[in-house]
C-alpha cells in the first residue's frame, strides 16, 4: 500500500512536470524572450574574523573587490 | 767539626709549582669562561610579566576586550560550521559590546550573515546598512546588502545599494555584476547594458556576462546583437545550457527552425536543471 502510494505520487509528479513543460513550451512559442531569465545573485560572502579586515588575508573583502569573475566567486550559469 | 755543606736545596718541587700555576690559570679561565658560555647559550629573554592592576575600570576594560575576542572566535567558528543560531547569539552580544572600528562593523556584518541564513532578511539589511554607516568602504557588506535586497524583492533598495557599491569599488566585477542584474530585473536596459559591457571589459572570459548582455539586447529587440553575445558565451563555455537555450529561442524567432532544433537538442543534452531539460526537449520536438 505504501509502495503503491509512493508510485502514485511519482507518477503525478512526472505528469505535472510534463504538463508544466508543455505549457512552458506553448508560452515560449508565443513569446520566447519573456521566458528567459537573467542570472541569479552572487553567493553570499562568508564570515570575517576579528582581525580579518585589519590584516591582509580577508577572503570576503578580496572577493568583493576582485577584478575577475572567478576570484569574485560569481555564478557560472 | 765542620759539617759538610748541605746539598743544594732543590727548589721545592719546581714542577709542582708550575702545575699549581697552570691549575690556577685554568681555574681563572674556567671561572671567567663559565658566565660567558652561559650568556651565549641563553639567547631568549625572560617572559614579560603580565601587567597587574587593581584599578576597577582597567580590569573592566581588559575583561571586555577578552569577551570581544572570545565571542568573535566562537561566532566565526559557529558560522564556519553553519550553526547560524549559535553564531547569531555570539554576534548579538558583540553588537551590544559595541567594539571600535573595524570590529564594530565586522560584528554587524557577521550577525547579518547569520540572520540571512536564519531567513531574517529585514534584520540582515538593517545590520548591513549599519555596518556601511560605520565603514562606508566595507565592500563585502555592500555586496551582501545588494543580494539581501534582491532576496527581499526590494528593487529600489537593491539599486541604491548597488550604486553605492560601484561608487567606491568601480573596478569590482562583483559590484558591476550586482548592479547589472539589478538593473535588468528593474527593466532599465540602458543601465544594465552599460554595466554588463564594463564587466566584459574587465573580465572578457566571463560567459555569464555575455549571456546577461544578450538578454538585455533581446529585450531591446536587437536579436542580432543578442545572438553575437550568446555565441561569445557558448564559445567560452560550450556546456552553458541556459545560453544554448536562449540561442535556440533567438534562432526560432528568426525563422531558423533547423538551427534552433539543434540548439534545443544540445541544451537538452547539457542541462542539469530538469525543468530546462524538459522544456528544451519539448521545443525540439515541436520544431
Amino acid at each position: 500500500m505504501r509502495i503503491f502510494g509512493r508510485s502514485a505520487v511519482a507518477v503525478v509528479l512526472a505528469l505535472g512536470a510534463c504538463i508544466g513543460a508543455a505549457a512552458g513550451a506553448d508560452l515560449l512559442l508565443d513569446d520566447p524572450v519573456a521566458a528567459l531569465v537573467g542570472s541569479g545573485p552572487a553567493a553570499w560572502l562568508g564570515p570575517v574574523t576579528e582581525t580579518g579586515r585589519t590584516g591582509w588575508n580577508c577572503a570576503p573583502e578580496h572577493a568583493a573587490t576582485a577584478r575577475t569573475a572567478s576570484a569574485a566567486g560569481l555564478p557560472n550559469d | 767539626m765542620r759539617q759538610p755543606p748541605a746539598p743544594p736545596r732543590r727548589r721545592a718541587c719546581q714542577t709542582t709549582d708550575v702545575t699549581h700555576r697552570l691549575a690556577i690559570a685554568a681555574a681563572c679561565a674556567l671561572a671567567f669562561a663559565a658566565p660567558i658560555a652561559g650568556a651565549s647559550a641563553q639567547t631568549y629573554s625572560r617572559p614579560t610579566a603580565a601587567p597587574r592592576t587593581t584599578d576597577a575600570s582597567a580590569l573592566s576594560a581588559q575583561a571586555r576586550q577578552r569577551e570581544i575576542h572570545e565571542r568573535f572566535e566562537r561566532g566565526v567558528g559557529a558560522e564556519e560550521r553553519s550553526d547560524w543560531a549559535a553564531a547569531a547569539t555570539e554576534f548579538r552580544r558583540l553588537v551590544v559590546l559595541d567594539p571600535p572600528e573595524p570590529k564594530g562593523s565586522t560584528a554587524r556584518y557577521d550577525l547579518a550573515l547569520a540572520e540571512i541564513h536564519l531567513n531574517h532578511f529585514d534584520a540582515a539589511a538593517a545590520l548591513l546598512e549599519e555596518a556601511l554607516h560605520r565603514d562606508p568602504r566595507f565592500a563585502a557588506a555592500a555586496a551582501n546588502l545588494v543580494a539581501v535586497h534582491l532576496r527581499r524583492g526590494d528593487l529600489t533598495a537593491a539599486r541604491a545599494a548597488a550604486d553605492r557599491f560601484v561608487a567606491f569599488a568601480p573596478d569590482s566585477v562583483l559590484a558591476l555584476y550586482s548592479r547589472g542584474i539589478t538593473a535588468l530585473r528593474a527593466g532599465d536596459l540602458a543601465a544594465a547594458r552599460s554595466d554588463f559591457r564594463k564587466l566584459i571589459d574587465t573580465d572578457p572570459s566571463y560567459a555569464v556576462a555575455h549571456y546577461d548582455l544578450a538578454l538585455v539586447e533581446l529585450r531591446a529587440g536587437r536579436d542580432d546583437a543578442a545572438r553575437v553575445e550568446l555565441e561569445h558565451a557558448l564559445t567560452l563555455s560550450p556546456a552553458y545550457a541556459r545560453a544554448r537555450f536562449a540561442l535556440g529561442t533567438v534562432l526560432m524567432r528568426g525563422g531558423r527552425r533547423a538551427d534552433a532544433r539543434v540548439a534545443f537538442d544540445r541544451c537538452a543534452h547539457d542541462a542539469v536543471d530538469p525543468a530546462l531539460r524538459a522544456l528544451a526537449i519539448d521545443l525540439r520536438d515541436r520544431l
